[in-house]
C-alpha cells in the first residue's frame, strides 16, 4: 500500500453549515470511506503488489473523488484490469475532473467549497 | 437469479464443466457417483485445474523476481537519495521514481493486484453452484450448464465422510438441526478450524522468513503482523455461512498456496531474507554459491568470479583520476617552484609548470 498521492488529499474540513450541500456528495463520500477502510486493513496485509504509482486503491479514491462513484467505480475498474504481471507500469494518475468544485480534506473526502 | 449470478454465468458454467468432467472420471474407474468422496475429489480437481491455470502467472512473477538483482544497485541509489525524508510528499517523490524505473527496465518485483482478484470470481461461482444444489434437487432441475438433474441430485445426496453434506453450511445446520446434524458441525468446524490454520501458516512463513531485513522495518510490517493475527477472525464468519463445498475449495486452494510459497522460499528466496541466508548454507555444504546474477555455480566458479569483481574495482579505482587537494596561493606557488611540483590530475607539463610562476609575477 502506498499513501495517497498529494492530488488526493486536501486541507478543507466539513461545516455544519455545509451539510445540506455536501448530501449530494454522500455517494462518493460512501465509497471513499470504504475504500479507505480497506486501505488500513486488508491492503496493508497484502503488502505492495501494485505496478503502478498510485496503487490501485489509491487510484480508485482519487477517481471516485474528482469523477463520483459512477464513472470512478469505472476508471478504478479499469486500472485494476490493467494491472498484471504483464504490464509495464510506472505512473499512472487519474486524469483530474476538467471543473472539480469541490475541496478535498485530509482523509480524502469531499467536501463543498466554501467562497471565503 | 440474484445479480452476481446472472453475471457469473458463464463462470459457473465451466466451473460445473470441471467439476463434471472429473466427477465423470471418477466414476468411470469405479467409484460411486453419490459418494462423498468422488464430489470431495472432484472439488479438488476444480482446484488443481484453476490453480494450475494460474501458474503462468506464479512463473512471471518469480522471473521478474529474478530480474530485480540486477536492479538492486539503481534501486538502492533512489533509497540513499531519500533516506531519512520521512515527509509525504518525499515518500510520493521517491515511489514515482522507483516505478518509473522498474517501467525503463521493464521488470519489478510487484505483480499487479489483478491475480489477487482472479480468483474472487471463480470462488464466487462454486458458491453459487453449492448454494444452488440443495434447490435445484428439490426441484428437480440441473445447473446452468453440465450439472444434469440426476447429477444434482447425486451431488445434493452425498456426504463428506458420508457425515455432512456439500450444500450445508455450519449456520444452516445449527438452527434447522436435521437429523445427524451433530456430525454435521464436528465436520464443518474441523474444515473451518483447518482453513483457517492452513491460510495463518502460509502467511506467518512468508512473514518470518521471506522478508528482506529492509521490508521488517517499515511500518507496514508492524500492520502485517497485527493483521497475520485479526485475520483468522474474518475467516471464522465467512466459514460459517459457507456451505461445506466451498469450505473445502478454500482449503484446498490453500494447500496449493502453502506449497507453492515453501517451494519458493526454499528455492529462490528474497535476497536478504532469512530463507535466502538459509538457502545460500544449503549451497554451501554441497560446494555450491550463488554468483552475482542470481545463478547457482560450484564454489571454484564463484571464486573465480569474486576475484574478477575484485580485480576490476581495484583497477577501475587505480584509473580513477586522483582528486586534487585544493591548497592555498602560497602552498601553490611553491610547488609551482618546485621542479616536479606537477600532480597527475594538473594539465601542463613540467615546463608550463616551470613558466606559470614567472608570468604570474
Amino acid at each position: 500500500m502506498s499513501a495517497l498521492p498529494a492530488s488526493g488529499r486536501g486541507t478543507a474540513r466539513l461545516r455544519a453549515s455545509d451539510v445540506a450541500a455536501a448530501l449530494p456528495l454522500a455517494p462518493r463520500n460512501a465509497a471513499i470511506g470504504a475504500l479507505l477502510a480497506y486501505r488500513a486493513t486488508i491492503s496493508r496485509l497484502y503488502g505492495d503488489v501494485c505496478r503502478y504509482y498510485p496503487s490501485c486503491s489509491a487510484y480508485a479514491v482519487t477517481a471516485v473523488q474528482q469523477h463520483g462513484l459512477v464513472k470512478g467505480s469505472v476508471l478504478a475498474g479499469a486500472r485494476i484490469a490493467r494491472c498484471h504481471p504483464w504490464a509495464a507500469g510506472g505512473q499512472d494518475d487519474v486524469r483530474p475532473h476538467p471543473t472539480f468544485r469541490y475541496d478535498l480534506t485530509p482523509h480524502g473526502f469531499v467536501v463543498p467549497r466554501r467562497k471565503d | 437469479m440474484d445479480f452476481l449470478g446472472t453475471i457469473l454465468w458463464p463462470l459457473k458454467w465451466v466451473i460445473e464443466l470441471i467439476l463434471v468432467a472429473w466427477h465423470w472420471l471418477f466414476t468411470a474407474v469405479g467409484m460411486p457417483a453419490a459418494g462423498g468422496l468422488t464430489w470431495m475429489l472432484s472439488i479438488l480437481g476444480v482446484v488443481v485445474v484453476v490453480r494450475a491455470a494460474l501458474i503462468p502467472l506464479f512463473v512471471k512473477q518469480i522471473k521478474s523476481q529474478r530480474a530485480m538483482m540486477e536492479l538492486a544497485p539503481e534501486i538502492k541509489k533512489i533509497q540513499d537519495r531519500y533516506r531519512g525524508k520521512r515527509d509525504q510528499l518525499s515518500r510520493e517523490a521517491m515511489s514515482r521514481e522507483t516505478m518509473d524505473l522498474y517501467k525503463k527496465h521493464g521488470s519489478s518485483p510487484l505483480s499487479g493486484c489483478l491475480p489477487i482478484l482472479v480468483q474472487m470470481p471463480v470462488f464466487f461461482s462454486l458458491y453459487y453452484t453449492l448454494s444452488d444444489v440443495k434447490r435445484h434437487a428439490d426441484a428437480n432441475l440441473g445447473g446452468v450448464g453440465a450439472l444434469t438433474p440426476e447429477l444434482t441430485r447425486q451431488f445434493n445426496d452425498a456426504k463428506l465422510f458420508e457425515l455432512a453434506p456439500f450444500h450445508e453450511t455450519l449456520v444452516n445446520a445449527w438452527q434447522t438441526q436435521p437429523e445427524g446434524w451433530v456430525a454435521t458441525v464436528v465436520t464443518l468446524l474441523v474444515l473451518v478450524v483447518l482453513m483457517i490454520a492452513s491460510q495463518f501458516f502460509t502467511q506467518l512463513q512468508i512473514i518470518s522468513k521471506n522478508l528482506s531485513p529492509e521490508a521488517k522495518t517499515g511500518q507496514a510490517y508492524q500492520m502485517q503482523r497485527i493483521m497475520l493475527y485479526i485475520l483468522p477472525f474474518a475467516f471464522v464468519f465467512s466459514g460459517v455461512f459457507f456451505p461445506l463445498g466451498v469450505v473445502l475449495y478454500w482449503f484446498f486452494s490453500n494447500l496449493w498456496t502453502m506449497a507453492q510459497q515453501f517451494f519458493v522460499i526454499r528455492e529462490m528466496p528474497t535476497p536478504g531474507s532469512e530463507a535466502a541466508k538459509a538457502r545460500e548454507e544449503r549451497l554451501a555444504r554441497r560446494g555450491k554459491a550463488i554468483n552475482s546474477k542470481g545463478k547457482v555455480v560450484s564454489m571454484a566458479e564463484y571464486e573465480e568470479e569474486q576475484r574478477r569483481l575484485i580485480e576490476e574495482t581495484e583497477k577501475r579505482k587505480a584509473q580513477q583520476p586522483k582528486r586534487q587537494q585544493p591548497m592555498g596561493k602560497q602552498r601553490a606557488k611553491k610547488q609551482g617552484q618546485r621542479p616536479n611540483g606537477t600532480t597527475p590530475g594538473a594539465p601542463q607539463g613540467p615546463d608550463a609548470a616551470d613558466g606559470a610562476p614567472s608570468g604570474s609575477k
